[in-house]
């Protein structure tokens, strides 16, 4: 079962995701596609799936999975879908973008820029931080390995990559 | 170790069921009985009579009895409910604290949640004898349509009987998930449920070992108990005609016909026509009594009762309207609640639907069933997260043998499937190794659980014998544990990653032996269409002490909303933030800002229900935003972020958007004394009144 950390993680990359991706479908999917996709979604996500969990982790998996009925609820009516898809071509993200977001701040986590301590690991290290932000985890993993590679003994920045690996485990291909 | 159990607080009566050793079932107390009924009386001792003690005072002290307290729990003093409750009732309601509704019983005050306290501490009580262990959680019922209020206070009625509430769960829902998946890849069905006091209906899509809620409907006040009163009517009049004696002008003597009239309405669910002759209600000069003789046929309370069920038809349509699903898209219907015991109703629905409604399962325990379930899903603590969770078996003295109704002919087809728990047969050793042996008795039950994984198979299957026998049969040779995959045909890959704990240590299935098992095997559907005479009453076996099977895919619920929830907005209007049948927990966010400068606070108001204008849906209260920077007028922006958790209640959280900063909300709900001090003293009035021991004395 993932660590609080890693659902944070990927809770912070849902943000920058459209309503489809979140729900891992294709912009045309048929309304079959869609539920079969949101029931995928409730297997992983839905905080019941985590009742063996501690508290804090269910309370993250509770807001993935709330992200997951936004997106599912939206597009999985044709009016909203259309005006979403028309809002969506001009770059917005969510129905309502112009609100403040309702994710709660990732943790203070130190940025691995400041976690790498040689130059070269840090030259991957702030590739990664970058990706992260923008929810690009699989490209932010690359990097992040090969800061690793420069600092094998640098156990901050190992323990970064697992927590890293167990967020893209909570994002079957 | 301590048990989670399911609760059904129903208006008239209250079941608990808890699943032990892969078997769900419902537990009965001392006397053998499975219904507590949801009637508390407050006894000049101190002390308080829970379930049928309590009945049985609901004569000789109406005014200290308190029953039906299900229909106004979460109801504010002003609300329609209870202002047209209290004539009606022997018992007292008063105005509490901030317009909530109060009993007074025995000079004491009560808030409701604290009856139905008393009702939860007794079915507490009740599960721990027949467990013999401590019961500490549990999942409650609710009505689905029940809002935000009505679900807080039945949660708070839970804290104050000692429990953890694990969930809040909808009725219907919690009965879908007791009759688990027919076997086919792709299922609809309508649950319907009409209760004591309320009807409900919702409509499911299972797909896999998912369960999705798609839309539900109900009304909050309308059950069985309307039809006892409507036939309590019709002898009121008669007991006049005949006696010239008005029961209506006595409380007491109206509370005797409504005993009354509830015993004619089940006479008449198997009878056609039933006669009562009562000697000890209408007085006669020199303090004798003139016995009174009342006949109703099956026609006449089918007659008396139309409209009560016609009405319940108008909620399907609304649900199905919501959902965008018509009659013939449905794949089951399901009854549920005692009231579906009337042959009318099972008739109504098949006429309504289309299809012939299948009651496989005890209409008054499969809501129990179904919240033990839930409970043991979601009490995975540390110390049973280790063990294997899968879809347990129902008991079988809580399995139906016989369809309500007169309806012959289409009886065989209402099944759905025999007689055994279908939803949840033990999968793996039982079923691989019985399947695989010479054609026992035991066979066609246990080729029917692997029928259902593999596809349809060869109709030459051995006619359908009596089927307590997986859970009975030696526990054989390790067998092949099923693939994971099954419960999710065609997608399962996602699954995997959150596969029970238990599965990795089983070998993996051989391709070999499952397909061997195959061959013999009946489709449910051949099955269904050869119901077998109903094996002897087997003696109750609530906790089957047989190893349990090899864990399936754990069930997944995913529910919704029953009604909108929106904010006053200028010009009285409601402006929705989630709309009804919205998937739960979800959450909207909105902004507010002053209206004024140097406003440091703002009050929001919140309703829930259809209408566009705000009066009249279901005021809930107001949140309360404190501490708001002091600015121009529309200079601070507060968003407020609503959420619908996954027992259907609301919180809420607010943000400083400038700042970013969290900002002080505080949801006041009318008619709910939710704040620690008025909790402490219900928690004190609890602990001061012992509930009496069992069966009181006659």
């Amino acid at each position: 079962m993932a660590s609080r950390e890693a659902l944070e993680v990927f809770l912070h990359s849902l943000a920058r995701k459209s309503y489809y991706d979140i729900l891992r479908v294709g912009r045309d999917a048929s309304p079959a596609a869609l539920k079969a996709a949101f029931h995928d979604f409730s297997l992983l996500y839905h905080p019941d799936r985590y009742a063996s969990s501690d508290a804090g982790a269910r309370e993250v998996a509770t807001e993935i999975y709330k992200r997951g009925v936004e997106a599912y609820r939206c597009v999985s009516r044709p009016a909203m879908r259309q005006r979403y898809d028309k809002s969506l071509a001009r770059g917005k993200l969510r129905i309502e973008s112009s609100r403040p977001s309702t994710v709660p701040p990732p943790p203070q986590m130190r940025t691995l820029e400041t976690v790498a301590r040689t130059p070269r690991a840090k030259q991957h290290a702030v590739k990664a931080d970058r990706l992260i932000a923008v929810g690009k985890l699989e490209d932010a993993r690359v990097q992040l390995v090969s800061a690793c590679q420069c600092e094998p003994e640098n156990e901050e920045l190992a323990e970064r990559l697992k927590i890293l690996y167990e967020a893209l485990a909570l994002e079957p291909l | 170790m301590a048990f989670a159990v399911g609760v059904d607080l129903g208006t008239t009566n209250t079941v608990v069921g808890a699943v032990k050793n892969g078997v769900v079932a419902t537990v009965t107390d001392a006397n053998g009985s499975r219904l507590i009924p949801s009637a508390v009386s407050f006894h000049p001792s101190g002390s308080v009579l829970v379930g049928y003690g309590a009945l049985e005072r609901r004569l000789m002290d109406g005014a200290n009895t308190v029953s039906s307290v299900k229909r106004l729990i979460g109801r504010p003093w002003s609300s329609p409910e209870v202002q047209a409750a209290r004539s009606k009732l022997p018992f007292a309601l008063k105005e509490g604290p901030g317009g909530s509704t109060t009993v007074t019983a025995r000079n004491e005050t009560y808030a409701l949640p604290e009856i139905s306290a008393f009702v939860l501490r007794q079915a507490k009580a009740v599960a721990e004898a027949a467990l013999g262990e401590p019961v500490e959680r549990a999942v409650i019922t609710v009505p689905a349509n029940f809002n935000d209020l009505q679900r807080a206070a039945t949660k708070t009625a839970g804290r104050l009987a000692g429990l953890e509430v694990l969930r809040i769960l909808n009725e219907p829902t919690a009965a879908a998930l007791a009759y688990g998946p027919q076997g086919k890849a792709q299922e609809r069905i309508a649950v319907y449920d009409l209760g004591g006091g309320t009807f409900d209906v919702t409509l499911l899509d299972l797909a896999g070992n998912v369960f999705e809620v798609l839309a539900t409907a109900g009304d909050t006040a309308l059950g069985g108990d309307d039809i006892d009163v409507v036939v309590a009517e019709r002898m009121a009049d008669d007991v006049l005609k005949k006696h010239r004696f008005d029961a209506r002008e006595q409380p007491l003597a109206y509370g005797r016909l409504r005993i009354l009239a509830e015993e004619m309405k089940r006479a008449l669910s198997s009878e056609i026509e039933h006669t009562q002759t009562v000697t000890d209600l209408v007085p006669a000069p020199g303090g004798a009594y003139t016995p009174w003789t009342f006949r109703m046929t099956r026609p006449e309370l089918e007659w008396a009762s139309l409209g009560l069920v016609e009405r319940t038809f108008q909620v399907c349509q609304r649900a199905l309207d919501a959902a965008g699903v018509g009659q013939k898209d449905l794949d089951r219907i399901i009854l549920v609640g005692g009231a579906t015991r009337m042959p009318m109703v099972a008739r109504k629905t098949e006429q309504f639907f289309g299809r012939p409604p299948v009651v496989r399962i005890n209409p008054d325990e499969v809501v129990a069933l179904g919240a033990a379930i839930q409970a043991a899903l979601l009490d995975r603590t540390k110390q049973r997260a280790a063990e294997p969770m899968q879809h347990p078996t129902i008991a079988e003295d809580s399995v139906v043998r016989e369809m309500p109704g007169e309806d012959g002919p289409s009886s065989s087809d209402a099944f759905g499937l025999p007689l055994v728990g279908g939803p949840s047969l033990p999968a793996g050793p039982h079923a691989q190794a019985l399947a695989a042996s010479a054609p026992s008795p035991a066979s066609p039950a246990a080729a029917l659980t692997a029928s259902r994984r593999d596809p349809p198979a060869p109709a030459h299957a051995p006619p359908l014998a009596p089927a307590r026998v997986p859970a009975l049969a030696p526990s054989p040779a390790p067998a092949a544990a099923p693939p994971k995959t099954e419960f999710l045909p065609g997608r399962a890959g996602s699954t995997l990653v959150f596969d029970v704990p238990g599965l990795a240590g089983a070998p993996p299935a051989s391709p070999v032996q499952s397909k061997r098992a195959v061959p013999d095997l009946p489709s449910p559907s051949r099955v269904a269409k050869n119901p077998a005479p109903p094996p002897p009453a087997p003696p109750a076996r609530l906790l089957a002490s047989d190893p349990p099977p090899p864990p399936r895919p754990a069930p997944l619920l995913i529910d919704v909303t029953p009604l909108s929830l929106g904010v006053e907005t200028v010009g009285g209007y409601c402006d929705i933030l989630i709309e009804a049948n919205t998937p739960v927990p979800c959450d909207r966010t909105r902004s507010f800002t002053t209206a004024a400068a140097g406003q440091t606070s703002v009050q929001v108001r919140v309703a829930q229900g259809e209408s566009k204008r705000f009066d009249e849906n279901t005021f809930l209260g107001e949140v309360h935003l404190s501490g708001v920077p002091a600015g121009a007028r529309g200079e601070a922006q507060i968003a407020v972020t609503f959420e619908i958790d996954a027992d259907g209640i609301l919180n809420v959280r607010a943000l400083d958007v400038k700042t970013g900063q969290a900002t002080a909300a505080r949801i006041q709900l009318v008619g709910a004394q939710n704040d620690a001090k008025a909790l402490e003293a219900m928690q004190a009035r609890q602990a001061a009144h012992p509930l009496a021991a069992a069966a009181p004395a006659r």
